[in-house]
Formats: structure tokens, sequence, C-alpha cells
């Protein structure tokens, strides 16, 4: 039996998602779906009698992953590497456990960067509160894009 | 000799004239120009208010290290500028 799944709290209670669950939980198009599997980033997708793909807990948690380094700009390439690192950390090729320690060092740069915006904004927007003669942020940008009278 | 007190402020900024006069009229009792203070616009040194962590102005950091975030009780900063001179 299949379950429906109408939103990301029914996951827990659901061990089977047909392709349109997935879209909705993950956003991901049916096409990139495929494409995913053709190119063996997603093993095989287990099928029912009559040919409709069935995606498990672990195939999501596989697409959460390749949509996660997707954002940190990863090349299929690098995922599909990471993949294999992900399914076999003990046993991967040295060149895989060199492109993840690399890939890992890129995501702590990355981090740390995401962490100094949040302090600027944080601090932008507490400037904005703070101000009894209006918002010096949008005084500021305007200065910026306001055009030099000449 | 003396300690570098940097004192954080915005444009339209409420709190920060006041927290400027309580600091100065602390470095004028001390004396001595045992405090160096320094205006900071935060807007003209975002990066650096940043790096040492002001989240809101005013904000008063001493030899490059937050110390205050708010407005400060001049008793309280009082002791805190009194107490890092004497380790100084």
């Amino acid at each position: 039996m299949i379950l429906k799944i109408s939103s990301p709290q029914d996951i827990d209670t659901a061990k089977y998602y047909r392709i349109g669950d997935v879209i909705r939980l993950l956003g991901l198009s049916a096409d990139t779906l495929r494409y995913y599997e053709k190119i063996g980033l997603l093993p095989p997708v287990n099928r029912t009698p009559s040919g409709i793909r069935i995606y498990n807990k672990q195939d999501l948690s596989r697409l959460r992953f390749i949509k996660r380094a997707q954002k940190m700009r990863f090349t299929l390439a690098e995922i599909g590497m990471l993949m294999n690192m992900r399914t076999n950390p003990q046993h991967a090729r040295d060149e895989v456990r060199q492109l993840t320690a690399n890939k890992l060092a890129e995501v702590e740069l990355n981090l740390a960067e995401i962490q100094v915006l949040r302090d600027e904004l944080r601090l932008l927007l507490n400037l904005c509160r703070g101000s009894e003669d209006g918002c010096p942020i949008i005084e500021t940008i305007d200065e910026d894009i306001t055009p030099a009278k000449s | 000799m003396g300690i570098n007190v940097e004192v954080f402020c915005s444009p339209g900024c409420s709190q920060c004239g006041h927290a400027k006069e309580i600091i100065k009229r602390i470095a004028d009792d001390i004396g001595g120009d045992q405090i160096h203070l320094r205006d900071v616009n935060v807007l003209e040194e975002m990066d650096y208010a940043v790096a040492l962590g002001v989240l809101a102005t005013p904000a008063i950091a001493v030899e490059g290290k937050l110390i205050i975030t708010a407005l400060p009780s001049e008793k309280k900063l009082r002791k805190i500028l009194e107490e890092r001179l004497s380790e100084s």
C-alpha cells in the first residue's frame, strides 16, 4: 500500500512515496528526479508492477543531500562522488576522501561568510529599529543609488 | 599608556549621544589622557563593527573587545574602565 503524502509532517509515518509526493516535498521536478536516476546519482528506484516509481526514505535522504550540495554549487560529477562516499565511507577511494575534505573546507568557509552576513543584517535591522530619525539603512541606500546632482 | 575605548554609534541613534557624553565625562574625571576615545560610525566601519560582534548601537569596546552592548550606566562603565586601567 502506498501512503499519500500531503505535508512534511507526514514524512515520519510514510514509508514509500510516489513521484508526485517527492515533487511536493522536495520541490524537484519529475524530469529532474528521472535524470538523477538516469545518471546514477540515485540508484534505480523501486517500481510497482505497473511501473510506477516508488521512492523510499533513503531515496529522499539522498535527494535532500543532492539538493543541499547543489545549493553549494557542487557539480553533479562531484555530487556523484560524494554520494559514493555517503554510501560506503569506509571504502572510499583516496580521491573521493580528498574531494570530501575539500568540500568540507568550502562549506566551512561559506558558513563563516554566512554568519558574518547574518550578523551584518541583524545590526542593520537593529539600527533601523533604534533610529529616531528614520532608517539609516534606507538613507544610505538612497545616497548610493541617487545620482549626484550636477 | 592608557586604554583605547571605542564607541560604536550610528546616524539617528537616540542613545548614542548620551553614551558618548558619559564616556567623555569619565575620561575627563580620570584625566591624564589615560582614555583614548574613538567614535566609530558603524555605517562607515561595518566590517569592523560586525567582526567585534556589535549588533546594536550604542556599543562600547575596550582594546578591541566589545564590553557593553547597550546604553551603559555611568557607574558600571566607570568601574569597568577603572579596572581596565589598573590592569594596563
